[in-house]
């Protein structure tokens, strides 16, 4: 059918499915339910030991799904590598940018940021139980300092198949560490100290798994970005 | 209010699906629909006056923590999905010289 | 310690599969067997005790109160998959380790696939099922990809838009039911559903999930990717996807309309049976008019989900357990039919039907085996086609309109496997053979089973389904008249219309579905749908 005809009617269509939610969404407020938010407001702090709910959650009451989040970006890395293969085989990467080409600008002002943000990448990583942050979070800072490097020296190589065998080795200690919890108390993919130890004892085990999330996603983002810039010559 | 901008936000994103002659114009398209998907989680369980849920002597009301946690996931599921479809076009114009969904399906026999 | 084994079934074939990447050699690459032989013992455990104290399958991961944390839980849907998918992997690994020794990072990913896989399976909370499904897409994706020609890619990149766009509307449905219930248990929210099952939201929630598992389990207007990514792969991965990773949707399918909403509650019944049976004549005429060995078997796969699906809307009965039985006995000849063709693409060297004749003669083993998957497919009293089918039609076998829509589908596909049988006759052609012994051995299993289901399915249908199959005959004779009239009139159809290539069938054979159009009838899916629930019913 002609372009026009099919526009209009996905249109109406569209407009369709939009009345629907709307008429729907108008009384949502007498079926909502406050369970959840109750449930971690009371016992959150007290069974896990961390000031952030939200860390509370994604380490210890669903730790099973921070495991397999882990591994999709571990599978991507594996894939984009996979997919960007020549071949020739070529261990080392190296940046497009060239000197000529980069102003003194940046070079500048990367060199000045570089420090800022690596630091800043690893207090939001490590403190990701006491204020808002986490180690996915981190991990994205990090991932972006470590690539403002390409502005700043282009002979500087990073060797991509060194850095997929570290993401896979953290990975398997990711899992080992959070199944630990089974010999201590007896149920699996949970904090392994105590229900009632003290709160520091608590956060060794969540800045431990917050340091290794953080260090798999920044590799991680690492290598995709490197065989991206591969592409590219 | 808010839920339905989120909603129109997700229906702009098909609608872009629906009519984009380019491969990374779809893989937009879907980051699209993505980010109103979240939009959409994090806004139907917002109210006026809630705080941010880290534990303080102060006996406030707090927001929902749960959306937050999975829409961190969501958020690394879109990027690697958005990452390995863009390597895709990438190999795809290598050998067929052109993005464009037409050329492509046409197939090569 | 038994309760740890669904944790064991996951993580098993995740580590196999990073071990071999990480140690590059070529020996160490055996042991995947090692690992299925720890999975199917570990398995055959596991349903012992089960059998014994059904409670042990149900963990809280954690130890908090399991309505706000994940839990797993198996029960006998799951437990039948999990043992056809050890089965069906191992049969894979069989039929292609030799030339698959060297390529790592190909085996990296089937063991990945199968963890993730068997995770998928057992999950009892729904955010872990959206990141189950979207894993499941990525590492699809990358396997059809592996070959890295132009076709290859074109069917990646199509199969991966059109799933994540279902999986992303699946994430809305699951929202709007948290924010309804507070929970997102799969369990919990069975019990409760009843609560505030009429208002307007949830309705919304059970139609947008709804779409999203048609997308994954390719019903009607929605199957265009499949073809496509079926066709081009490695074909161990072909009999996978179109024996397993299909049926996942399917799976899908039964614990979110039959088991967590009810099938009764929207009587959605009628709906789906059409859908179906759209689907199910659409596949069977796309797969009459293809020329190429795989793609036939690609879009047949189609019909018989609409099929399956015919018999799955029920909800409860003989019909739900024919289509329950009708995937098992799909994976086992389907996968066959596969494996058998990719022996003989591999030796004639070419995939054109019009151009592989002799089969018979040349290779005789392969073709007994092919004989076997044929008359299986399309439905021969004592093989397990037969059961399947005949307890399809239990529930609407008083409906002539009902009836005329199953025998057309009948006669589609005899007609079908009439015109795949081509290459069989002829003279023998001189080729050179690749000794292999192990290729044979996974054919022999699945011919096996297939017999041994199709003569033995009274036992069977009792032990593991509680029902009493014997609404199925094996010499009734007028199953095996309708059987030889079907072969009759599928034999003049194909004769006098089929093989002469007439210009409808080109035309047909022709039809390529554009990403756009895919998108416009997803709306208009959803659309249709959200309107015969809101005002029509």
């Amino acid at each position: 059918m002609s372009p026009l005809i099919r526009r209009i009617s996905l249109v109406l269509l569209l407009g369709f499915i939009l009345f629907v939610f709307i008429t729907s969404i108008s009384d949502f407020s007498t079926i909502y339910n406050d369970d959840g938010k109750l449930f971690y407001y009371a016992n959150g702090f007290q069974d896990t030991g961390s000031y952030n709910y939200v860390t509370g959650i994604y380490l210890d009451y669903r730790l099973f799904d921070s495991l397999f989040e882990a591994a999709i970006l571990l599978i991507a890395v594996a894939g984009v590598m996979l997919i960007s293969e020549h071949s020739i085989d070529e261990k080392n990467a190296t940046f497009m940018l060239d000197k000529q080409k980069t102003p003194e600008l940046f070079i500048t002002f990367s060199r000045l940021l570089y420090p800022i943000m690596l630091l800043f990448g690893i207090y939001v990583i490590v403190n990701g139980h006491l204020s808002p942050g986490g180690g996915f979070q981190g991990g994205a800072i990090v991932a972006t300092a470590i690539l403002i490097l390409y502005y700043i020296d282009i002979t500087k190589t990073v060797n991509v198949h060194v850095v997929l065998t570290i993401e896979k080795i953290l990975f398997i200690v990711l899992v080992l560490t959070a199944s630990l919890s089974y010999l201590t108390r007896g149920v699996l993919f949970t904090n392994f100290f105590r229900l009632d130890a003290s709160l520091d004892q608590k956060a060794i085990f969540l800045t431990l798994m917050n340091i290794l999330i953080g260090a798999k996603v920044s590799l991680g983002l690492v290598a995709i970005f490197t065989a991206f810039l591969k592409e590219g010559r | 209010m808010n839920p339905i901008l989120s909603f129109i936000v997700i229906l702009v994103g098909i609608y872009g699906l629906s009519v984009s002659k380019n491969i990374i114009k779809s893989v937009f398209c879907i980051t699209i629909v993505e980010a109103g998907t979240i939009l959409l989680f994090l806004n139907l369980g917002a109210y006026e006056g809630g705080v941010i849920p880290i534990l303080s002597s102060l006996g406030i009301e707090i927001v929902d923590p749960i959306p937050q946690a999975l829409m961190i996931t969501t958020i690394v599921i879109g990027s690697t999905i958005t990452s390995l479809a863009l390597m895709l076009c990438i190999k795809i114009f290598h050998h067929y010289g052109s993005i464009e969904w037409k050329v492509i399906l046409k197939g090569d026999k | 310690m038994v309760e740890l084994f669904p944790v064991f079934f996951i993580f098993i074939p995740i580590f196999t599969g990073i071990i071999i990447y990480l140690v590059k050699n070529k020996h160490v690459t055996s042991i995947v067997f090692l690992s299925q032989l720890i999975l199917a013992v570990l398995y055959g455990f596991y349903v012992y005790h089960y059998i014994q104290n059904p409670n042990v399958a149900y963990i809280v991961l954690g130890g908090w109160d399991d309505k706000f944390a994940i839990t797993l839980k198996n029960d006998t849907l799951s437990l039948t998959f999990i043992g056809l998918s050890i089965f069906m992997w191992t049969s894979v690994l069989f039929y292609t380790y030799k030339t698959n020794r060297i390529y790592h990072k190909y085996l990296f990913f089937l063991m990945f696939l199968e963890g993730i896989f068997l995770a998928f399976l057992q999950t009892n909370d729904l955010f872990n099922l959206f990141i189950f499904l979207e894993l499941i897409t990525v590492l699809i994706t990358i396997l059809i990809s592996y070959k890295k020609n132009g076709p290859s890619l074109k069917a990646a990149i199509y199969y991966l838009l059109l799933n994540t766009l279902g999986a992303m509307f699946f994430l809305i449905g699951i929202i709007i039911l948290y924010y309804t219930y507070g929970s997102i248990n799969i369990s919990y929210l069975q019990e409760n559903i009843g609560l505030h099952q009429n208002h307007q939201m949830v309705k919304l929630a059970y139609i947008l999930m709804i779409s999203g598992i048609s997308v994954k389990s390719a019903l009607f207007p929605l199957f265009t990717w499949l073809p496509k990514a079926h066709g081009v792969a490695y074909t161990s991965l072909s009999a996978l996807l179109s024996g397993l990773l299909v049926k996942g949707g399917l799976y899908l399918f039964i614990r979110v309309h039959v088991y967590m909403f009810g099938y009764a509650t929207y009587n959605m019944t009628e709906v789906f049976f059409y859908i179906g049976a759209l689907t199910a004549l659409v596949g069977v005429v796309l797969a009459l008019v293809q020329k190429d060995l795989k793609q036939i078997l690609a879009h047949h796969t189609i019909s018989q989900i609409g099929l399956m699906m015919m018999g799955l809307s029920y909800g409860y009965g003989l019909s739900f357990t024919g289509g329950l039985m009708h995937i098992i006995n799909h994976a086992l000849f389907k996968s066959l039919l596969f494996l058998c063709a990719g022996l003989i693409i591999y030796e004639y060297k070419t995939k054109k039907i019009y151009a592989i004749r002799g089969v018979f003669r040349s290779m005789p083993i392969t073709s007994i085996f092919l004989i076997i998957g044929m008359l299986s497919i399309s439905g021969a009293p004592f093989f397990n086609g037969y059961v399947s089918k005949t307890l399809i039609k239990y529930s609407f076998k008083a409906e002539p309109f009902k009836m005329f829509l199953y025998t057309l589908v009948n006669v589609g596909t005899v007609t079908s496997f009439i015109k795949f049988s081509q290459i069989l006759f002829g003279k023998k052609v001189d080729l050179e053979k690749r000794k292999d012994a192990k290729q044979f051995v996974s054919i022999f299993a699945i011919g096996l089973l297939c017999i041994g289901i199709g003569i033995f399915y009274k036992p069977i249908g009792s032990f593991i389904y509680g029902l009493d199959l014997s609404y199925v005959k094996l010499f009734d004779l007028k199953a095996w008249l309708d059987y030889i009239i079907y072969i009759g009139i599928g034999y003049i159809l194909f004769k006098y219309y089929i093989d002469k290539d007439y210009k409808p069938v080109q035309v047909i054979r022709s039809f390529q579905m554009t990403f756009e159009t895919a998108n416009y009838l997803f709306i208009f899916y959803i659309s249709s749908l959200s309107f015969i629930l809101f005002y029509l019913l």
